[in-house]
């Protein structure tokens, strides 16, 4: 990842006077997925983009060290050697940009990632994931063992109550100290788009969580996740701090998104809002479990011309 | 391995993040193309017309500049056939129930969506508009055209009763359009009952296409036919004999002309006129969704012409600055790739803002164009032009392609209309100005409005003079949704009921008949005054002092301070009034205009309460107001009856208004549309000769109910009735309501009909009247609607105080508010 967001002084007047208009977002949200394709190669490309982005994750209950062995071989080798030679991308070094996983397996997937012999990051998950219902205290520490474990990424999640209570400053404080408690390790810091009520709250907890590094729509574990709605309101807070400030803030959308016809419509809406230079992990990342095997199952269609059996392609 | 399929340009996108070419088959439009053997004639009568001898001109990918198909172009012979076509058809049409109808409009939305990607592949090659917007919009609204129109028709005999069906209609389409635009005219004319003729410009297959759909659905084959030709035709088709009503959809100069060579003439006409739209970003709005809003209105394919955009001063900067960050992420491209926001329109229509843009240079505004854009032609990049003042040259002088022509007296200083795909934004201060910005020209067809305060966006909508106004979206249609305009935008109507009303006519009404004086000279009708001389000896008793003219709510002497004398039934001198002139008309038509705010601002109520009164104060002067009934050859009971039937007439209409204007529910958005009724303005009456005192009233009740101030001539044989009810309108009403000029006729008719802030205006006189009428309606497109001579029952119900007064006395608007948090 790039250099870390230094943070700005809170500025309540950013989000004092902003309306987000409801139904034309919704308009906006479903004109965005009709009015961009990509085709052919240029599918293959992108879908190969696509993988370049993934926050490859587990959160579960039941995951152990031998499926976090599996998921950091996958996230080392998401896509079969011969379809990438057959595309001519064998050297590019395709990997995840990530792996997720829960604060308890940090270690493990550090471990396995170290074996594979690669450099992909491991980011945890931290502070009462998924709810963020826990004492400050807990949720600090929590984010400090992780870092101690090895974890170089945090996804950490927002008190949703100080969003819906208006207690922006509180927020503020409570980002800046997952910030510090991060230490070198970088903060991404989740929403939870689908608790926060409006539309116009997304927008203003976009920009607070952006004065503390990342923002990432949701946890996985609310009813509604990553949504395209919310996440043009995201984008556009981001375009607007960057303006403001000249920082570029990364996003992260996260939860249902399972498809490769959903990771392109991700693609083409960062590259309509934001532009190409956020179209890189420093600065957009898919949070995803199971995209990454549509995504190769797509490109052993474009290079076979053939749709592939579930034992062609090694599982994660 | 399986061979390789990958091109070798992999490594090169997956660095560039670059989009690709999405190429959507045209292939079943070609084969479409093939069956004709690239010789598109006719549709007439269910068959392809194909007559020999005819010029043809070639249809081409307006991108390509390849040769699809020739077309022939229709001579006189032609439409003369297709127009009897029709007229045969509309025998059998027209007599079948509703239901019957309904099953039929139906079937057609099916054939349609069993055939949509052969109309929207061959829609988006021919006009190169981008495929997406076609397949996802168009066609899709043409079927729920379809089924709207199939449920209207279904229940026309309930919900319609006491209206017939016109008869043949002529649908007249402008150069660049979309085959929707047919629909949208066709649908509601085939549900009433009418049959259609439609004269498409050159070289559009798809009308044909829909046509021949229609065609073969089986048992009504000359219900829709479909000729393609030149605009010559245009004055051919619309003076066919059986023609009852002409549909002209184009530019604002050739609806004028059009106008004009029609007044007399048999059919009605109805105008849509100009493709301009309008979009107020105040600065409470989400200025990010509105510039979304300003995408959809101009730079999307979804518009057909160019948008006027103001802009709170307060939020210029920003808003500029977001537009053209937007305008850089526009792609445009071949229409038939499914990833382009914009196609092209062709050589003709590059021309036209190729030229606007160079003008607006020329006068120092700035131009931004920005997308991803191929730099051929024809296509032309978006483009945000600022700093135009409203003042500037350029939106005073009129396109120069549509000067000309045989109508050169017109009214100077139409602003130009802004062409696709330019937006030209302007800035304004306060809300209060934003309206006078916004309602300073002569449009009036579409706006949006963009504030998250309700109060402020309702303020806005309420006050634009426009057809439909969307709160924070722009250019939603719906089949249940009015769409129409005002002012010089043209006052018909499509979809919801005000489109049914544009092909109906009271049933039981005589037919209209053509009222065309060839050797009518328009310079100089009405133009003199017969000067007044003494009327001769005074026998009986000496009439009263003379009247003067009702205006501001108070007797005036009239500006020639002459009088004329009026004589009774047996031919004796019964009184003088005042010899009313142009000045006097300057006056009226002025203080109407300032009792008109405060008039349309009060309550149905408010103004209900006064027409009671005023009702109260004619039944207080029933034996004074019958005895000079009497004296006009009326028998004292029917006199009496008149004069109650008139109080019954005001407070008839001040009961009706009350249940005025209604909510729509739109399938798709969240919250209502508002169908409001709302004052057309001043409205000049000129009243008929009969019922001096029932027609005056039946016209100025409606009139004044529904919030408008009038300028009235009374019946010219017997105007002092009028005058007496302006004695008690004197103390009733506020100054200026109403306001009755006496005087010659046709001098104040021509008054009248030429002045340009009279928004609408009613003629109840001679045939030559009417004509004239018509005529000079053409310069503000005011809407008029003329006797023609014909003589109307004003005391019985139907004709004295029918719903189609109700329906002439005001128009629509049509109000989106999506609703949502």
């Amino acid at each position: 990842m790039s250099a870390h967001n230094r943070g700005t002084e809170l500025d309540l007047s950013w989000i004092s006077k902003i309306q987000v208009n409801h139904p034309a977002v919704l308009r906006r949200a479903e004109q965005i997925q009709a009015r961009r394709t990509v085709k052919k190669e240029w599918q293959a490309a992108w879908l190969l983009k696509a993988v370049t982005f993934i926050d490859l994750t587990t959160l579960s209950g039941d995951d152990t060290s031998s499926n976090i062995q599996r998921l950091c071989y996958k996230a080392k080798y998401p896509i079969r050697e011969d379809l990438l030679k057959a595309l001519n991308m064998h050297d590019k070094g395709i990997t995840t940009a990530a792996v997720c996983v829960y604060p308890a397996r940090v270690c493990d997937a550090v471990k396995a990632l170290k074996a594979a012999g690669c450099n992909i990051p491991v980011a945890s998950v931290a502070a009462g994931f998924p709810a963020g219902q826990t004492h400050l205290k807990t949720r600090l520490e929590e984010i400090r063992l992780a870092v101690e474990d090895g974890a170089t990424e945090i996804d950490v999640v927002i008190n949703r109550s100080l969003v819906l209570t208006g207690q922006w400053e509180a927020l503020y404080d409570e980002i800046r100290q997952f910030r510090k408690a991060c230490g070198e390790a970088h903060l991404k810091t989740i929403l939870a788009t689908g608790e926060l009520g409006t539309l116009t709250n997304v927008y203003k907890a976009s920009m607070i969580a952006m004065m503390a590094d990342f923002i990432k729509t949701s946890t996985g574990k609310e009813t509604v996740n990553a949504t395209f709605p919310v996440a043009i309101v995201m984008l556009r807070a981001i375009r607007d701090f960057f303006w403001k400030t000249g920082n570029k803030i990364g996003f992260k959308p996260a939860g249902g998104i399972r498809s490769a016809k959903d990771s392109l419509a991700w693609l083409s809406l960062v590259k309509e809002e934001l532009g190409d230079e956020w179209l890189k992990p420093e600065l957009f990342r898919i949070g995803a479990s199971t995209l990454l095997s549509d995504i190769e199952r797509q490109i052993y269609h474009h290079v076979t011309g053939r749709y592939a059996a579930y034992h062609d392609l090694p599982m994660s | 391995m399986a061979a390789t399929r990958a091109g070798p340009r992999a490594r090169e996108i997956f660095t560039s993040l670059e989009y690709g070419p999405v190429p959507e088959s045209h292939a079943c439009a070609l084969a479409w193309l093939d069956t004709q053997d690239r010789c598109l004639g006719h549709y007439v009568n269910g068959k392809w017309l194909k007559p020999e001898h005819r010029n043809s001109v070639p249809c081409q990918d307006p991108i390509t500049g390849e040769n699809l198909a020739s077309c022939l172009q229709a001579q006189a012979e032609d439409v003369a056939a297709a127009v009897e076509a029709a007229r045969m058809a509309f025998k059998g049409w027209s007599a079948h129930p509703g239901v019957v109808r309904a099953q039929h409009l139906t079937r057609l939305a099916e054939v349609i969506q069993k055939h949509q990607r052969l109309l929207w592949t061959l829609e988006s090659l021919v006009t190169g508009r981008a495929v997406r917007e076609v397949r996802d919009g168009d066609v899709q609204l043409a079927q729920q055209l379809l089924h709207y129109h199939a449920i209207q028709a279904s229940t026309q005999e309930e919900a319609l009763a006491g209206w017939e069906p016109m008869g043949v209609i002529g649908l007249i389409l402008p150069p660049t359009f979309s085959f929707l635009e047919m629909m949208w005219r066709i649908c509601p004319a085939l549900a009433v009952g009418c049959t259609v003729v439609a004269l498409v410009p050159p070289a559009s297959p798809a009308p044909l296409l829909l046509a021949q759909l229609a065609g073969e659905l089986g048992p009504f084959p000359g219900i829709l036919n479909v000729l393609s030709g030149p605009a010559s035709l245009v004055p051919i088709l619309a003076s066919q004999p059986g023609i009852r009503k002409v549909a002209f959809c184009g530019a604002p100069e050739e609806g004028r002309a059009l106008r004009r060579s029609l007044a007399g003439e048999c059919a009605e006409l109805g105008l849509a006129l100009g493709t301009e739209s309008l979009l107020l970003l105040t600065d409470t709005a989400d200025v990010d969704s509105a510039v979304e809003g300003v995408v959809d209105a101009a730079w999307s394919d979804r518009g057909p012409g160019g948008l006027r955009l103001l802009i709170q001063e307060s939020v210029w900067d920003e808003a500029m600055r977001r537009l053209q960050e937007r305008m850089g992420r526009l792609r445009s491209g071949r229409g038939l790739d499914g990833a382009v926001d914009m196609g092209a329109r062709g050589a003709a229509a590059c021309d036209l803002v190729q030229r606007f843009v160079r003008e607006a240079q020329s006068q120092g505004a700035q131009v931004f164009q920005a997308g991803d854009v191929p730099s051929e032609r024809p296509f032309y990049p978006p483009t945000l032009v600022s700093n135009l003042p409203p003042a500037s040259p350029c939106a005073q002088v009129e396109a120069p392609s549509l000067v000309g022509g045989p109508w050169r007296a017109e009214p100077p200083g139409h602003p130009l209309q802004v062409p696709w795909p330019v937006v030209v934004a302007s800035p304004f201060r306060t809300a209060k100005e934003a309206l006078l910005v916004a309602n300073g020209t002569p449009r009036g067809g579409s706006a949006s409005v963009w504030s998250e305060r309700l109060g402020q966006a309702l303020e806005l909508g309420y006050g634009l003079q426009v057809g439909t106004v969307w709160i924070n979206a722009h250019g939603l249609r719906d089949p249940s949704v009015p769409t129409g305009g005002c002012k010089e935008s043209g006052c018909s109507w499509h979809g919801g009921p005000d489109g049914l009303y544009e092909y109906l006519r009271p049933s039981g009404t005589p037919a209209r008949l053509s009222c065309l004086s060839k050797n009518l000279n328009y310079d100089t009708f009405g133009l003199a005054v017969p000067s007044t001389l003494p009327a001769g000896p005074e026998i009986g008793p000496s009439p009263a002092p003379p009247y003067g003219l009702f205006v501001g709510g108070r007797f005036q002497a009239p500006g020639a301070r002459s009088s004329r004398p009026i004589r009774d039934s047996s031919g004796n001198l019964h009184g003088y009034v005042a010899e009313g002139g142009a000045k006097d008309i300057r006056g009226a038509v002025e203080a109407a205009h300032q009792a008109f705010p405060g008039w349309a601002g009060q309550s149905p109520g408010a103004r209900a309460a006064l027409l009671w009164a005023l009702a109260a104060a004619l039944e207080r002067r029933k034996s004074t107001l019958a005895s000079r009934l009497e004296r006009q050859g009326a028998e004292l009971k029917a006199a009496e009856a008149e004069v109650e039937l008139s109080a019954r007439r005001l407070r008839a209409w001040g009961a009706r208004v009350q249940a005025q204007g209604h909510t729509l529910q739109v399938a798709g958005l969240r919250g209502p549309v508002l169908r409001l009724r709302e004052p057309l303005g001043v409205l000049a009456v000129v009243c008929p000769d009969e019922w001096p005192l029932l027609a005056f009233v039946s016209l100025l009740a409606p009139a004044l109910a529904y919030g408008n101030t009038v300028v009235m001539v009374p019946s010219a044989a017997c105007p002092l009735l009028a005058l007496e009810v302006c004695q008690d309108m004197a103390t009733v009403f506020p100054a200026g309501l109403a306001n009755v000029v006496t005087g010659d006729r046709d001098h104040l008719t021509r008054c009248l009909a030429l002045h340009q802030d009279v928004q609408a205006m009613w003629y109840f006189g001679s045939a030559q009247g009417s004509q004239f009428v018509e005529w000079a309606s053409a310069g503000n497109l005011k809407p008029v609607w003329a006797s023609r001579g014909c003589p109307r029952a004003w005391d019985q119900e139907a004709e004295g105080a029918g719903p189609e007064l109700g329906l002439r006395v005001a128009r629509t608007k049509a109000l989106w508010l999506p609703m949502g948090d």
